[in-house]
């Protein structure tokens, strides 16, 4: 069964009602938070190792490791939650931020009693207007039930947990730029190390998790490590939250289990490709991620899977020379941030391509010369290969600009953009050659977009 | 000309947050919310609006001015009474985002992005992913000096699109349309 059976952060989905604290309640919430307060901290520490959760943001990281770097003997220690999903392709935190506002609050609660955290910040995206009201409402609720505020639940332990809104930029989901952020300054990311668990928000260790994640801790807390492992695969627990969109029957966000192939995903659970068509090409986990072929739909869209499975072909910066991801490792493609571009038949390559450097052009926050340059350069070339004025060589100029701009960076920004460039050039170059006439060029880009729709 | 003057709103939201962060950085921290409501106050943040936050918050006008101009949501030019964004992001644009913006901008005759209808009334421009990739085209809309209005237009055409600018020209926000 692709679609999981046990739901664990889509249970309350489309019910209207689970924003509201009784209604939560009724349905068994708090309940993971009212164990967890009287808990000892590294009791949950060592559930969640167990559990093998992973980071849904886009790395992921195990999150008990992760919270295993906040050094024992800090006297501050801040969570923080990072809801400011903008990978594009990606929508499944706004559906959790939405939908079940407490669930989110209730993992807030286990995690902080783990790393014992009396300040914790919410980092919601600014467009996010609606979900801010949502959560808002929740906390309220939760404050005034003494959820939250001083000796919540009865017990010794204080926690707070305030929003803060960011203002239209994709740059702060990434983790140090988040926390330069709601530090009150320009989203720029910092140098690692050190990492934030040893020296993040204002200095102090911080612990920054995607909403996905926090909101799978209550279900450790309540049901044990071992139970949530036990749903995944052996290195990957629980199930996995994916939003899906493109040219499928049934776009959405579906809760699936780390099993669910590709293949599976689009034809039993998305109802297939639209009219009957073919697809072309999938992005398993939002446009930084390299794009699949459709015989490479058979690998489970999890963690490893995506990484390793040989039937992903490795992406090239040249034909017959593999990228090189550092340290000799090769790159095929990564589960990311479970935001799933289906594309069919009809889709002019190229042109998907130009749309995604425009964006990370755009987004680029200007720090690093490879990543600031780098991405205007890509964008011009590829917009020219794409609206039919591209030059000899701009194929390898393309791949060669990439190759510049990976690895090179404060950030993986830098990587964002030129990941997908070679695998768009790996995977689909005839139609990239197609696309340059040959000799001179017969036209010039457009100056505008119109018509750009692929 | 009167002297500018920080809404209660937001003297309310410093109150607020103010104890909720570290008293030696609570300054700074408050920069980003003071600044994006004062662009919904003001209309934009210029260099008056600037020197009004760093006064406020005791911070130096070039942080001001740095955060304010890094931040695509606080307004910095000069916009309509609406502002109508329109994602055409690849998951918009495999749903014809890119056929709707153009629409738009003939519509209001509005030759760039982030132009404005001549009238004043409307500026259209092309933004990036809203994270609702699975219902585009998606489009957000602002009203100059109002709070945000909590609302995505999903799975936009042109016929949904003509509704839109109708409403916007007879100057109300269809929110009948939003989810």
């Amino acid at each position: 069964m692709p679609v999981a059976e046990t739901k664990i952060v889509s249970a309350r989905f489309d019910d209207p009602d689970a924003k509201e604290i009784d209604a939560y309640e009724r349905s068994g919430g708090y309940r993971a938070a009212r164990k967890a307060v009287r808990m000892d901290p590294a009791e949950i520490a060592a559930e969640v190792k167990a559990s093998n959760l992973r980071g849904r943001g886009g790395a992921g990281f195990p999150t008990g490791v992760k919270w295993g770097f906040v050094p024992k003997d800090a006297d501050t220690v801040y969570l923080v939650v990072n809801a400011d999903e903008s990978e594009p392709g990606t929508f499944k935190d706004r559906h959790i931020l939405f939908w079940d506002p407490h669930l989110l609050i209730e993992g807030m609660i286990c995690a902080s009693r783990a790393l014992r955290v009396k300040n914790a910040y919410i980092y919601m995206r600014g467009e996010m207007m609606r979900e801010y009201q949502v959560v808002q409402r929740a906390l309220d609720q939760a404050y005034a039930k003494g959820y939250l505020g001083r000796r919540i639940f009865g017990s010794d332990m204080d926690l707070d947990i305030t929003i803060y809104r960011g203002a239209g930029a994709y740059i702060c989901g990434e983790e140090t730029a988040l926390l330069s952020s709601l530090e009150g300054g320009r989203g720029w990311p910092r140098l690692k190390p050190p990492f934030p668990a040893v020296k993040g928000l204002f200095g102090k260790p911080t612990v920054v998790n995607n909403v996905e994640t926090i909101a799978n801790c209550g279900f450790i807390v309540e049901h044990g490590g071992a139970a949530f492992a036990a749903l995944g695969t052996e290195r990957s627990g629980g199930t996995r939250l994916l939003s899906v969109c493109g040219h499928v029957e049934r776009p959405g966000v579906y809760e699936v289990t780390m099993q669910t192939t590709g293949r599976e995903l689009i034809e039993e659970v998305c109802g297939g490709i639209r009219g009957g068509r073919k697809v072309k090409g999938v992005i398993p986990g939002g446009v930084s991620m390299p794009v699949l072929l459709p015989d490479e739909l058979d690998v489970p869209f999890e963690f490893d899977a995506l990484q390793r499975d040989e039937r992903i072909r490795e992406v090239e910066v040249h034909p017959g020379r593999k990228f090189d991801l550092g340290g000799g490792r090769t790159l095929r493609t990564m589960a990311g941030s479970g935001g799933v571009v289906v594309m069919d038949e009809t889709t002019d390559m190229t042109r998907a391509l130009w749309r995604i450097l425009h964006f990370f052009h755009d987004e680029s926050c200007g720090q690093c010369t490879p990543c600031r340059e780098g991405t205007g350069w890509l964008v011009s070339v590829a917009k020219r290969i794409a609206f039919g004025a591209g030059k000899p060589g701009d194929v390898e100029l393309l791949a060669d600009i990439a190759d510049g701009i990976a690895g090179n960076t404060i950030c993986a920004l830098g990587d964002a953009a030129a990941w997908p460039t070679l695998a768009f050039l790996t995977k689909y170059r005839d139609e990239f050659q197609a696309k340059i006439p040959k000799g001179r060029a017969a036209v010039q880009a457009p100056a505008t977009a119109a018509g750009a729709n692929v | 000309m009167t002297a500018l003057k920080l809404s209660d709103e937001i003297e309310q939201k410093i109150a607020q947050m103010w104890p909720r962060f570290p008293e030696d950085r609570v300054r700074k921290v408050l920069c980003l919310p003071v600044l994006y409501m004062a662009s919904q106050q003001f209309g934009r943040v210029d260099e008056a609006v600037i020197r009004l936050v760093a006064e406020r918050l005791e911070l130096p006008p070039a942080h001001v001015r740095g955060v304010a101009t890094f931040y695509t949501m606080i307004e910095t030019g000069e916009v309509g009474e609406f502002h109508l964004q329109i994602c055409t992001n690849i998951g918009c644009m495999l749903e014809g985002a890119y056929d709707v913006l153009e629409h738009c901008k003939k519509r209001l005759s509005i030759e760039k992005n982030h132009g404005t209808s001549p009238d004043g009334k409307v500026t259209v421009s092309e933004v990036e992913c809203l994270a609702a990739c699975g219902f585009g085209p998606v489009a957000q809309i602002a009203q100059k000096g109002k709070p945000d209005i909590p609302l995505y237009f999903e799975k936009l055409d042109e016929a949904r699109m003509d509704q839109i600018i109708d409403a916007l020209c007879e100057g109300r926000v269809p929110v009948e349309l939003g989810v």
